[in-house]
């Protein structure tokens, strides 16, 4: 995997998680700033678990576009902190 | 996710730190680039602010104050730069400024970009992006644009006498104008396609008016393809292509189509030069350039045709004066250069419409109507299809005055019918040539049967079987009839009591395929008259329900004259034998003694005798020997006449058929006529006057081309005989009678 299509997110509490541009590109909002440079952006307002259900969610996005058509399981506890996240990220 | 709303002031405080990085950015002064935390920031505040509950929701306040950031940021920098600059240095300005400007909207949106998703749809006000354009339109573009087109056209005309500008920015530049549209095309019409357009009009039709003056076709059109193809170069590097078929047009113009005519027409280098000096690339050039203008074309054929229809013309002109300046040598000389110098000319002109014409139809045209035009001319006295009719004759004739090969042969017949495709009066041309034809074929011993049938082929190829078919008919003829003697040669062997004493033969043809010929009441002398009656006899073996009809008129005879310094043979018609063989029995004959004998009309019989008497050979003598006969002479055996041959032929002269040929013609053409109506109206049934008349000349234009008085008597005569009538409701309209 080459370092160039990746980018690093890294949550509040300072977890990064590496995905594929593509993936991130998913967040307009992500593919703006990961046009700068560096391929790494920080949520401050993002806790671990809501960023690794957003990765997940950015893979899966990827995956219906090409065909695949699953469900996306969201746990119920997660699901009003994970609403908050679209609206800023633009997915 | 904080709870905290920020207040107004402390957001935008942040975001004032980043605006004016950026700016600093712009400018080019050292500044680290974004970081993504920074961008985030950003971002993040624009976020909250709008997504706080009111009052606290700043999306309006947020979107007035990136319009008049943007606002400020032009009227504070970018204006000013620009107002001391001129010409060239005023539009690198621009354009800096332009994508300065461009690079911070779009950092602008994206911090904005929050409001973007929701506020302007809410709102139904312009997006980011379009407020960018907006502002830099209003506050800029709305100022210069008059100035900044003045420069671009300058530095356009710049280019076009010669120098070398800059490129890249002109094609900046226009591309301003165009993003100034907001997606139309109408600013970059308006504010400089359009005076752009006028310009170039204004520059071309004065060039071309100066080099029309001073260059030669050629040049001309070198330098009007050149000036294309860089106004093309043009496009695709800096203007915009939706310009480009307007440009052209507008070039080929004035270049082109405004002094077309003077253009080909010029004197030393127009398109006649061009023909004369075979300049084969001018003329594809020619082509080539005309092509791509709308109706370009028409304008170079007409040319085209003119020139042609003169060339041809000026042979015609040649042939009448010369007849008439001298007496040419050989009957019909001149009428035979006549002849080569059009099949010449066509095969120059065609070779030019296949290589530099591309065969193109316009040209194919043209060149038909010039060759019509000069094709049907009279030339002294001839009508043109006579002249072809001669020309084929000559050839045909043991292959002319030159030994022709097969090949040359066979090329210039097909060339002759290809002409005859230029000729009106194709049925003139058929009676003319069936005349000739009969001659060939009964005095012409070394006629070539193959050259003969492969030139009716050919004229049956184009012209129909009509036109054919009695001509093949008479070929046919002849092979039967050398058939038919060789039987009469075995009845006679079978039978040699009735053999008359004489060496004869006889050849037999069909009535109606042949030329009508004037039949004589000849008497015969005895000894051919016993022939005669042998022949009849043979022949009723053979059929039993035929006439002959004897034309003695065609007949050739050997006569052994035995003359007192040589025996000589000569050879003479039939005629001409009957005439001499009178001299066996008296020595001495006066005209109306020879009359009474021969039972001949007067003008036949005075031709005869001035042949045997006053013409190269004196055979008779005459009392008195006068240069032409009359009824009081009277004429005498020549013994003393004598040659350096053995065996002469003594020629009848010709008689002028010509007009005979014309009446003919002129007699059938009512028939031809009636059938082709009687044919349309069977199949059509019901047809209107002007479509039955133009019906009736396309049927016949094959022959020949009939005038509309003359259909129209037919048309009457046909509806007094009942074969047709008037539609009783409309008299235009005519109905078939079975």
């Amino acid at each position: 995997m080459k370092r160039k299509d990746t980018v690093k997110l890294i949550s509040a509490d300072e977890m990064e998680f590496i995905i594929d541009k593509d993936a991130a590109m998913v967040s307009q909002t992500i593919g703006g700033f990961a046009e700068m440079e560096l391929g790494e952006v920080t949520f401050p307002e993002i806790s671990a678990v809501i960023l690794e259900k957003i990765c997940q969610y950015f893979y899966w996005a990827l995956q219906y576009s090409r065909g695949k058509e699953t469900e996306f399981h969201i746990e119920p506890e997660l699901t009003l902190e994970l609403m908050m996240a679209p609206n800023y990220l633009h997915t | 996710m904080g709870c905290e709303n920020i207040e107004f002031d402390q957001g935008w405080g942040e975001m004032e730190k980043g605006i004016e990085k950026l700016k600093r950015i712009l400018a080019g002064e050292k500044e680290t680039p974004f970081t993504s935390r920074e961008y985030m920031t950003l971002y993040t505040t624009i976020y909250n602010m709008c997504n706080q509950k009111a009052p606290h929701d700043y999306s309006e306040q947020l979107y007035d104050k990136y319009k008049k950031t943007l606002d400020e940021y032009i009227t504070s920098i970018v204006l000013p730069s620009l107002k001391d600059k001129h010409d060239e240095f005023m539009l690198r300005e621009l354009v800096e400024r332009w994508l300065n400007h461009k690079i911070m909207v779009k950092w602008l949106t994206r911090f904005f970009h929050y409001l973007d998703r929701y506020f302007i749809i809410q709102k139904s006000v312009p997006a980011l992006n379009e407020v960018g354009t907006t502002c830099f339109l209003n506050l800029v573009y709305e100022d210069v644009h008059p100035t900044v087109q003045d420069i671009v056209l300058s530095l356009i005309d710049k280019e076009r006498e010669g120098d070398q500008i800059d490129r890249a920015l002109l094609k900046n530049a226009l591309e301003i104008f165009v993003e100034m549209g907001l997606g139309q095309m109408n600013r970059y019409q308006d504010d400089f396609e359009a005076r752009f357009l006028q310009e170039t009009t204004n520059y071309y039709s004065r060039k071309a008016s100066k080099w029309i003056e001073e260059d030669s076709c050629p040049d001309y059109l070198l330098k009007s393809e050149e000036c294309l193809k860089k106004e093309v170069d043009r496009v695709s590097s800096y203007l915009h292509s939706s310009s480009e078929t307007k440009l052209i047009k507008k070039v080929q113009h004035e270049l082109l189509v405004v002094y077309v005519n003077q253009l080909l027409e010029k004197e030393d280098s127009g398109i006649k030069v061009l023909f004369r000096d075979d300049k084969v690339d001018d003329l594809s050039r020619t082509y080539r350039v005309y092509n791509k203008i709308s109706q370009g074309l028409d304008l170079v054929a007409n040319v085209f045709k003119q020139h042609v229809t003169i060339e041809g013309t000026a042979f015609v002109q040649q042939a009448e004066e010369a007849t008439s300046n001298q007496a040419s040598n050989t009957p019909g000389g001149h009428e035979q250069v006549l002849v080569k110098n059009i099949l010449e000319l066509h095969d120059n002109y065609m070779t030019y419409l296949n290589s530099c014409f591309q065969n193109h139809n316009l040209f194919q045209k043209a060149l038909k109507e010039a060759f019509e035009v000069f094709c049907n001319k009279t030339v002294n006295g001839s009508p043109s299809a006579e002249i072809l009719a001669s020309f084929a004759d000559h050839i045909l004739r043991k292959g002319g005055s030159e030994k022709l090969s097969d090949e040359v042969i066979e090329e210039t017949l097909e060339k002759v019918v290809k002409l005859l495709q230029y000729v009106i009066d194709k049925d003139v041309f058929a009676e003319f040539y069936r005349k000739k034809l009969a001659r060939r074929l009964l005095f012409d011993r070394g006629t070539n049967d193959d050259h003969e049938r492969s030139i009716l082929s050919k004229l049956k190829q184009q012209f129909g079987a009509p036109l054919t078919s009695k001509m093949e008919g008479m070929v046919t003829d002849v092979v039967l009839a050398k058939e038919h003697q060789s039987s009469f040669q075995e009845y006679l062997r079978n039978n040699p009591d009735v053999h008359p004493g004489l060496d004869f033969t006889v050849t037999v043809l069909t009535t109606g395929f042949w030329p009508s010929y004037k039949w004589f009441d000849l008497s015969l002398p005895s000894e051919m008259v016993k022939c005669v009656k042998v022949f009849k006899g043979f022949y009723e073996t053979k059929t039993k329900h035929r006439k002959l009809t004897w034309i003695f008129s065609l007949g050739t005879s050997h006569i052994n004259g035995k003359f007192e310094p040589k025996p000589i043979e000569l050879i003479v018609s039939t005629h001409q034998a009957a005439v001499l063989l009178l001299f066996n029995a008296s020595e001495r004959l006066s005209y109306s003694e020879i009359v009474a004998q021969l039972n001949l009309a007067h003008d036949d019989l005075i031709r005869l005798l001035h042949s045997l008497s006053c013409a190269k050979y004196k055979i008779l003598n005459k009392e008195p020997s006068s240069k032409s006969i009359s009824q009081s002479d009277s004429f005498k055996f020549n013994p003393n006449f004598t040659d350096k041959m053995r065996r002469i032929k003594v020629p009848l002269p010709p008689v002028d058929e010509r007009k005979k040929v014309i009446e003919d013609v002129d007699k059938d053409r009512p028939y031809a006529i009636d059938a082709a109506i009687v044919r349309i109206m069977k199949s059509r049934k019901v047809i209107t006057h002007q479509q039955l008349i133009s019906e009736t000349i396309e049927q016949l234009s094959r022959m020949f081309k009939p005038n509309i008085k003359a259909i129209k008597k037919r048309i009457e005569d046909l509806i007094t005989r009942d074969y047709m009538e008037r539609d009783r409701d409309n008299s235009h309209m005519f109905r078939y009678l079975a």
